[in-house]
């Protein structure tokens, strides 16, 4: 008797510590990691930029194919000298807090971006606008501080989501853990490294949302995010294995949507350093390189060969003639360069930051081995990997690396300006190449200064063929993002920006 | 027996005073700088500066650790680097967890291994023997997220009986505390087994059953007691290891434990995080054997601490 009170007080106690929880009409998400900040000027990671496009609202946004198209702001125009932007806002927005969306609120996010505060993505309007002007409720003046050619993709990047100024003022740095926008989705609360929950807004000023709920779950391990899709835990899973692909395309309850992105995995050299000074040494790294066989068997062709380091789908793209596979070619040139006998070389690799890298790193190192090139290949973990990439030219001993980048705006310029400009070597800008080239550098600097489109263009080109000459990297391929999700969701945005999210069309079937 | 307690105790501020250093001297030789992670690829150096100085990380380290250590007195830890939380906040939550977890696991390991090993030696070289001692050699033997992956792909995803991930309710926890609780309800079984056949063997179990008594009371009563303390032993090793944070099992189920957020706070240079865990599961491990020590007093009145 004793005994049987003693476990039944167990059984009580053990049930008590776990609430029952009601289910809603929810939709589960089960993204690869933890957001760090839910503050759209401060956040630097894919899973905090896919919960803020939720949350809070550009007055630019950019659709399915990355045109810009009205968000908060229903029309804008540009001053014929480029020196100022005028936005007319939309009326009768309010704030998940019920502060009004207004021309003070606008400012009040400009003032914040170019002010003492400094948050991370400072740097998408402090060297560029001088003030903001309030006109009127709902016109709101930008003062340039001199003419800049994609400021509009800069409004619609996630970090320029407009944050309620009542509840900055309130939070300061602390907005991020308590986030305020005008979205379709409002935020309900945020258990670290477990799940985001957030609920719909019922007075969108875009019509009610469908979806009721979203939770936003973190599942860091590959193989659980497929399994929960599959068993029915969740509702969409990001970031889906490509060894999973074919056994999920049975399944008649999951749809899969792969989406080309931004992103290009390149090889850089340190061309600062002997012998990778010298373009035939890179040219012949370049033709000893098959991408086509690295996409074909390590992606599975959930990739695409890269022969320009700006991808397709960048605004300011130029296609670049395919590069060949000739290793009998890159002999010769590193013949002529002064390696008869071939090269050895050190090359880092980092693994799992992007799919497949290691993997990657060990096809080149084999497929250089025919070129004569002996590359020794190294992996770190990721910050030890980002120090090393990151050290001053006098103290940089890397040789060549493997890294990936997208410009997080859209457009071409934020591959070519910070990756390859002198004034940005690290560790002022992120030029981890030490490439420096004053015709390229002055290319750089009209494209960004164009007041016309067709003079950002031509400038955009001569910059782009630059690079393919000169050869400061080898971009390799296009990664492609796949998201699996149940076939009752409808209406899931999976961006090439690589972002998986949802709007008020998004709904769930029963 | 106070006193001895008192005395352990206090032997737990050595601990914690190496603990600290060594995790602030390890963290900080390791290459990689917290705020160059924050700011990502795209890195601004006006950011990376203004993290720096807010966090102290410009500091001499010999100042940085006095600061710290001089907060954890007052029982501040700081604040995580990552999500802005005070590291406090932090640790409760996934400790609550973990101890939650941990607790089924124990509870699943203890009842397999005591039922499996005690039959197991009163049946010795029995059929069921054989059977469990086979079963305890794959539990020991088999990685603990290749056995979490295989139970949530049998009952999660072909038999759809219980979720394969998520956190909050009991049948959330049933596949992580079984795949966590295998490895140790083998060595349980396996230590059970040995005391048990040891302690049947000696004079005091004949008399008692020359003295007539039931084969149950000569086997619960008198000789489990008496094996039972080797495997106190191991019962408070494991759970001292368990409340450590189990970083594969809480990775492979996406749960929210202290050893995953030990494990990405290294990983992002959170150094305050890491630290605080650092502490925290230190004094665990102090206290779960000082426990593990009062419990053998408990099962065997011979032994006193005086």
């Amino acid at each position: 008797m004793k005994r049987c009170l003693f476990v039944t007080a167990l059984m009580v106690a053990l049930l008590a510590l776990f609430p029952l929880q009601a289910v809603a009409q929810t939709v589960i998400y089960a993204a690869g990691a933890d957001p760090d900040t839910l503050d759209p000027a401060n956040a630097e990671s894919n899973p905090s930029e896919a919960v803020n496009r939720m949350i809070y609202e550009n007055l630019v946004r950019f659709d399915a194919q990355l045109n810009l198209v009205p968000g908060l702001a229903e029309r804008w125009e540009q001053a014929a000298d480029g020196m100022t932007w005028t936005f007319f806002l939309r009326q009768g927005i309010k704030f998940h807090d019920g502060t009004p969306f207004n021309a003070q609120a606008v400012k009040y996010f400009l003032d914040r971006m170019i002010g003492p505060e400094k948050p991370s993505r400072a740097g998408l309007y402090a060297p560029l606008v001088e003030s903001a002007e309030v006109v009127d409720d709902y016109t709101v003046k930008f003062h340039m501080k001199a003419p800049f050619a994609f400021l509009l993709n800069n409004i619609a990047h996630s970090a320029s989501g407009i944050v309620s100024p009542t509840a900055h003022e309130k939070m300061g740095k602390d907005i991020g853990r308590s986030p305020v926008g005008t979205g379709p989705f409002k935020f309900v609360n945020w258990v670290h490294g477990d799940q985001i929950n957030l609920t719909r807004n019922d007075d969108y000023w875009g019509g009610k949302p469908k979806l009721e709920k979203i939770v936003f779950k973190t599942v860091r391990e590959d193989s659980a995010r497929v399994m929960m899709l599959q068993s029915g835990d969740a509702h969409l899973a990001v970031r889906i294995p490509s060894e999973d692909l074919p056994r999920l395309e049975k399944d008649p309850l999951i749809k899969l949507d792969s989406t080309e992105t931004l992103r290009v995995l390149y090889v850089g050299f340190n061309n600062a350093k002997k012998p990778f000074d010298d373009p035939r040494v890179r040219q012949a790294f370049n033709l000893a390189t098959d991408r086509e066989s690295i996409v074909k068997h390590i992606y599975q062709d959930l990739a695409l060969v890269a022969s320009n380091i700006v991808a397709p789908r960048t605004t300011g793209y130029f296609p670049m003639p395919a590069i060949a596979h000739d290793p009998t070619k890159a002999k010769q040139l590193l013949a002529e360069a002064g390696f008869p006998n071939g090269l050895k070389a050190k090359f880092i690799s980092p693994q799992g930051r992007y799919p497949k890298d290691f993997e990657m790193a060990q096809a080149l190192q084999q497929q250089w081995q025919q070129a004569g090139i002996e590359v020794t290949l190294d992996t770190m973990e990721w910050a030890a990997y980002l120090a090393a990439t990151r050290k001053p030219v006098e103290e940089a001993d890397v040789e060549l690396y493997l890294l990936g980048w997208a410009p997080s705006s859209a457009e071409a310029r934020w591959v070519l300006f910070p990756n390859f400009t002198t004034s940005q070597w690290v560790p002022q800008g992120n030029n981890r190449l030490f490439y420096s080239n004053p015709t390229f550098d002055e290319h750089v600097e009209k494209l960004t200064r164009a007041a016309d489109i067709a003079e950002r263009d031509h400038n955009l080109k001569l910059a782009q063929e630059i690079i393919y000459q000169d050869v400061p990297l080898l971009p390799i391929l296009i990664t492609k993002e796949t998201i699996g999700y149940s076939s009752k969701l409808k209406g899931v945005i999976n961006s090439p920006l690589e972002l998986t999210y949802f709007d008020h069309h998004t709904e769930l079937l029963k | 027996m106070i006193r001895y307690i008192l005395k352990r105790l206090a032997m737990l501020i050595p601990v914690l005073l190496g603990v600290s250093i060594i995790s602030f001297a390890l963290l900080r030789l390791v290459p990689g700088d917290p705020a160059v992670l924050l700011a990502g690829e795209d890195a601004n150096p006006d950011f990376i500066e203004a993290v720096r100085k807010e966090y102290g990380f410009d500091q001499p380290l010999h100042v940085q650790y006095l600061r710290f250590m001089g907060n954890v007195l007052q029982g501040d830890f700081g604040i995580s680097i990552r999500s802005r939380e005070p590291v406090v906040n932090l640790l409760k939550q996934r400790f609550i967890f973990t101890l939650k977890l941990s607790l089924c696991a124990i509870l699943i390991a203890s009842l397999i291994g005591l039922i499996a090993g005690i039959i197991s030696a009163t049946r010795q070289y029995s059929i069921f023997d054989n059977l469990s001692m086979i079963g305890a050699l794959f539990g020991i033997s088999m990685p603990i997220f290749w056995l979490g992956l295989l139970l949530m792909l049998i009952f999660g995803v072909y038999l759809r009986w219980l979720p394969v991930g998520g956190s909050g309710e009991l049948r959330h926890l049933v596949l992580p505390a079984l795949a966590m609780g295998a490895a140790s309800a083998a060595v349980i079984a396996r230590m059970t087994r040995a005391s048990m056949l040891e302690v049947i063997r000696q004079d005091f179990i004949r008399t008692a059953r020359a003295n007539g008594l039931r084969e149950r009371v000569v086997i619960y009563k008198h000789a489990l007691k008496n094996a039972m303390i080797p495997v106190i032993t191991v019962f408070g090793l494991e759970f001292g290891y368990m409340l450590g944070g189990a970083v594969l099992t809480e990775t492979v189920f996406s749960l929210p434990g202290i050893g995953r957020l030990m494990v990405e706070g290294i990983f992002q240079r959170d150094y305050a995080v890491v630290q605080g865990a650092m502490i925290l599961v230190a004094t665990t491990f102090v206290v779960v054997n000082l426990l593990t020590d009062i419990a053998y007093a408990f099962f065997d009145p011979k032994i006193r601490y005086e």
